[in-house]
């Protein structure tokens, strides 16, 4: 098996590079999760099936981070519930302090699930969250259609001709989550 | 004793071969203001007034690169906030690459302004006074608070660059393996690069305005400068065509007086790409504009050029390469970007000329600014008739052929710093429809990554010029050539509503075509401002960019509006060196509304525009160093700015944590009393992902803790209908500005003060309509907010 290129391919960051992994392993990951967050970004809205798994991986518990504009996606579809509205910037500025107090009121994440948002802008926060949220450990996965060398695992990267396996993937994902 | 000659020389009776060189003669100076306490600061001198930002705006660190490489006990892996070999942890590496980049950014503008020094007073003399008319009479803000100097001539910025040159050269020092370890030190002094870069762009604009007789303070100048043409289609192809890139405009004006003197202005036109262009329309009014920065691949491909003449700065490395493929000379004339060539300074023009034309060089170099334009149009002249059968867009039959040897491999895609699927658009092209191709030409940044790793080896840009060829030939836009200084009469009329808060805003627009989405946004971020009556000031490529959209009814957005410094206006100031003037538009505001003293005083001006000018800078396509130290020159004036997602990039951003109520102590100046306030502006630079974000963003960042309840109410009302309006929600954090019930607006008060009972339990007196409860702090129209205790009048 040869290495997996970054989605853009210059993204090689050093000696860490996180996983490709299938859905169900990831989803398995995200479920040993104690206090999981969803961070979505505005790609997530070029297709209403993308909105969707989002709802559905909320409605699992995991409240979400709307990031960028996708929080339309939610007000159309009527899911608003453990929503919140939030800069990625911003949020990933609180998420490397340990003592932030959460969206909720509750505390910071032990694990952040990055879906939607534009490939470059997501390597980019998760490199802040690799290099700085060590103490404790944040885990980070993504599960867009792109190898994302600064998260622990992500998809490989998935060409437009193969966006109805990458669907697939989502829904297996969604499936093998422990809500 | 014989007459004293220039320069401080003079030679001595009856002595032969001797001479005294009694060096600079400094004459008394008129006293024009009390020195204040930091004249000319030196890298510790304001590294107080840093702390205070950096302590509110801590740092932020994305890693680019987990690994240091600058030195031999490396490559160190830095991983999780590591140390390197030399002790240096991932976070302080982070902040030396930051002043790595504003050192660069900062030298840029530094080496371009004593360029253009040495140029002017080589051709003019030292003596060019410095007299920006009857509207202009603070003509130097930024001078006079860093440096304490009032310049009367140019020759008074010899002392400024020497003094920038000296700091630039001691804060690289502190780059060195074993100097700085302190991540905060590294953004201290990256803090001061970037002031030191804003004044160098003052100084540089300020010597070419002066020396050129740019648009300044005269009538006819400021808010009636004439309009220019941008954009492809503008340029008349049946002429010789002369394109001009890169940033410093004496070659390029030199052109322009030799065909003006030769009478050829109706034969040759001259076009330009990036700042040189905005700045050869303030010198030559037949130049036009062809495009920003973002196109100039294509620009080059499409071989429109007769003649290219570069000068320095964001020219493509690959510029000659470019340049032979279309068969079009190339002059080169700055010793900063000479590409391989000889140099052919004070050659007989006749010869080089005729080694162009006739392809035995495919450049030359001429480092003489008042050599280039005969040079520059005889060939130029020639090589049209040369040329003219020449064809660079594909045929139909090519760009056919190319489409369909797409094998969809998807390696241009990846190699695409927008991840832009290329491919599907070809199949869609092979199917018939073009639309996709032509749509991702204003969405591509132009790099020509893709082409580099087609394995088909498809010149996709040109692939992709030819889908739009189409729209490019009628991509017609308008635009004010750039009107420099903002009057001190305007200031006098704005200073008090743009305090008070009741014109909500200045937006910048400033910087590189590095958008995530294509140029349109541009034109989207200034239409939605100037509408709600901010005052919207534009510098370099997205001044270009948002002059190529039009309305409905097929106005630009700079005829859709006034280009006076008040409310809706939108201003194109001129080239990035122009963005100084955006600066030095707060200043104004502080020194002639608010009555501050200018002169060495730059913690205080900063300090009172952090807290009471509502100014946003926006970089949406920030792509090179100089952004990096503009940046980081407005965050130390107290002024954000928000970046595209590309920023990100940049590794670092300031943001401060409105949730940590120590973070938002301020003082009230008149009574020296500590006041918790709202986190206004709650960051000094950060990224949103999609312009839809950074509409409201922008709102936000404009919220100051010194804005009355009327001029609160009017920036709420923006912040929050941004947000419905492009983000379809109320904005999570409106509630902390809200002070007090007048704060809200007037229309919507009732529904929002509900809101405040219901979601934040705030106790609300119906009957009053007032709130009782709540609030971070009430609202006290006499505060007087500092971040400075020596600012106190009186102590409680």
């Amino acid at each position: 098996m040869g290495i997996e290129i970054p989605f853009d391919v210059a993204t090689i960051a050093g000696p860490e590079a996180g996983d490709v992994a299938p859905p169900e392993v990831i989803g398995s990951y995200i479920s040993s999760a104690s206090r999981p967050l969803l961070a979505v970004g505005s790609e997530m809205l070029r297709d209403d099936f993308f909105v969707e798994i989002a709802i559905e991986i909320g409605k699992k518990g995991i409240p979400i981070a709307a990031t960028g504009h996708s929080m339309k996606g939610f007000v159309e579809k009527g899911y608003t519930e453990n929503v919140y509205y939030y800069n990625l910037h911003e949020l990933t500025n609180c998420l490397r302090d340990p003592n932030w107090k959460g969206l909720d009121g509750a505390g910071n994440y032990d694990f952040v699930i990055f879906y939607g948002i534009i490939y470059y802008y997501a390597s980019q926060m998760l490199s802040c969250l690799k290099n700085f949220a060590t103490d404790p450990l944040m885990r980070t996965v993504s599960i867009d259609r792109y190898y994302h060398p600064n998260a622990r695992m992500s998809f490989t990267n998935i060409m437009t001709r193969m966006e109805e396996e990458y669907k697939d993937m989502l829904r297996k994902l969604v499936e093998s989550i422990k809500g | 004793m014989e007459e004293l000659k220039k320069g401080g020389i003079f030679t001595i009776s009856d002595m032969q071969n001797v001479r005294i060189n009694i060096g600079e003669i400094v004459e008394e100076e008129e006293e024009w203001e009390p020195m204040g306490p930091h004249p000319m600061p030196r890298i510790a001198t304001l590294r107080d007034w840093d702390f205070k930002l950096l302590n509110r705006y801590k740092p932020f660190y994305a890693p680019v690169c987990d690994m240091c490489c600058l030195c031999t006990y490396g490559k160190c892996d830095l991983t999780g906030n590591k140390k390197g070999a030399c002790g240096i942890r991932m976070d302080a590496q982070q902040a030396r690459i930051v002043l790595l980049a504003c050192l660069v950014g900062c030298s840029a503008h530094c080496g371009h302004g004593r360029h253009l020094l040495h140029d002017m007073i080589n051709k003019f003399g030292r003596d060019v006074p410095i007299d920006f008319g009857p509207k202009v009479d603070i003509e130097a803000p930024l001078t006079r608070l860093v440096c304490g100097i009032k310049p009367k001539t140019i020759g008074d910025y010899d002392r400024v660059f020497s003094y920038v040159e000296e700091q630039i050269v001691q804060l690289a020092d502190a780059l060195h393996t074993g100097q700085e370890g302190s991540y905060m030190d590294f953004e201290s002094k990256a803090l001061h690069m970037g002031m030191l870069d804003s004044l160098n762009k003052e100084a540089a604009d300020i010597i070419q305005i002066a020396c050129y007789g740019m648009p300044s303070g005269f009538p006819g100048d400021g808010p009636d400068v004439p309009f220019v043409d941008v954009g492809i289609g503008t340029i008349d192809t049946n002429k010789a065509v002369i394109i001009v890139i890169g940033h410093n405009v004496p070659p390029s004006a030199d052109i322009g007086v030799f065909l003006t003197e030769n009478d050829l202005e109706d034969k040759v036109e001259l076009g330009g790409i990036c700042c040189t262009s905005i700045d050869t329309t303030r010198v030559y009014k037949k130049a036009k504009i062809v495009s920003a920065l973002g196109r100039q691949l294509r620009v080059l491909r499409a071989g429109i050029a007769d003649v290219v003449v570069i000068d320095e700065q964001c020219i493509r490395a690959d510029v000659l390469e470019l340049c032979q493929r279309t068969q079009s000379p190339m002059i080169a004339t700055n010793d900063k970007a000479m590409h391989g060539l000889v140099d052919r300074t004070d050659d007989d023009p006749d010869k080089i000329v005729d080694d162009l034309v006739s392809g035995r060089v495919p450049g030359v170099i001429i480092l003489e600014p008042d050599q280039v334009g005969e040079v520059a149009v005889r060939t130029a002249l020639q090589m049209d008739k040369k040329r003219r059968s020449l064809k660079f867009i594909l045929s139909d039959d090519e760009f056919k052929y190319y489409v369909n040897d797409c094998i969809l491999c998807g390696g241009c895609t990846l190699a695409c710093p927008n991840g832009l699927r290329i491919g599907e658009a070809n199949k869609s092209a092979v199917a018939g429809n073009i639309k996709p191709l032509a749509d991702l030409f204003d969405i591509c940044v132009g790099c020509g990554r893709c082409e580099q790793v087609c394995k088909k080896h498809i010149p996709i840009v040109d692939v992709m010029t030819k889908a739009a060829y189409p729209q490019l030939k009628e991509e017609k836009g308008r635009m004010r050539i750039g009107r420099g200084p903002i009057w001190d009469s305007e200031i006098r009329e704005v200073g008090a509503p743009l305090v008070l808060g009741t014109i909500p805003g200045i937006i910048a627009p400033i910087g590189c075509g590095n958008y995530p989405n294509g140029t349109k946004d541009a034109w989207l971020i200034v239409k939605e401002f100037a509408e709600r009556n901010y005052i919207v000031t534009l510098t370099g490529c997205m001044a270009i960019d948002c002059a190529l959209w039009k309305d409905e009814e097929g106005k630009t957005i700079y005829e859709a509006h006034h280009g006076r410094f008040d409310a809706g206006g939108v201003l194109n100031i001129g080239s990035c060196v122009s963005n100084a003037h955006i600066h030095d538009a707060a200043i104004k505001v502080a020194s002639i509304f608010a009555g501050r003293p200018l002169r060495g005083n730059y913690e205080e001006i900063a300090d009172y525009i952090l807290s009471r000018v509502g100014a946003c800078g926006v970089a949406w396509g920030a792509m090179s160093q100089k952004a990096a130290s503009i940046a980081t020159g407005f965050n130390r004036l107290g002024v954000p700015a928000v970046v595209g997602p590309h920023g990100t990039k940049y590794r670092r951003a300031f943001m401060s944590r409105p949730d940590i109520k120590e973070d938002w102590k301020l003082i009230d100046a008149t009574d020296g009393s500590e006041v918790y306030v709202e986190p206004g502006p709650q960051d000094l630079l950060v990224a949103c992902e999609t312009v839809e974000e950074a509409l409201p963003m922008m709102a936000k960042l404009c919220i100051r803790p010194s804005d009355t309840d009327r001029g609160r109410s009017i920036k709420l009302t923006h912040y929050i209908d941004l947000s419905q309006k492009y983000l379809s929600t109320y904005p999570p954090d409106w509630h902390l500005f809200v002070r007090t019930a007048s704060d809200l607006p007037i229309a919507t008060r009732n529904e929002l003060l509900k809101k405040l009972e219901d979601e934040q339990d705030w106790k609300i007196d119906w009957k009053k309509k007032k709130i009782e409860e709540g609030p971070i702090r009430g609202y006290n129209p006499s505060f007087n907010p500092t971040n400075l205790e020596r600012l106190i009048r009186r102590k409680k």
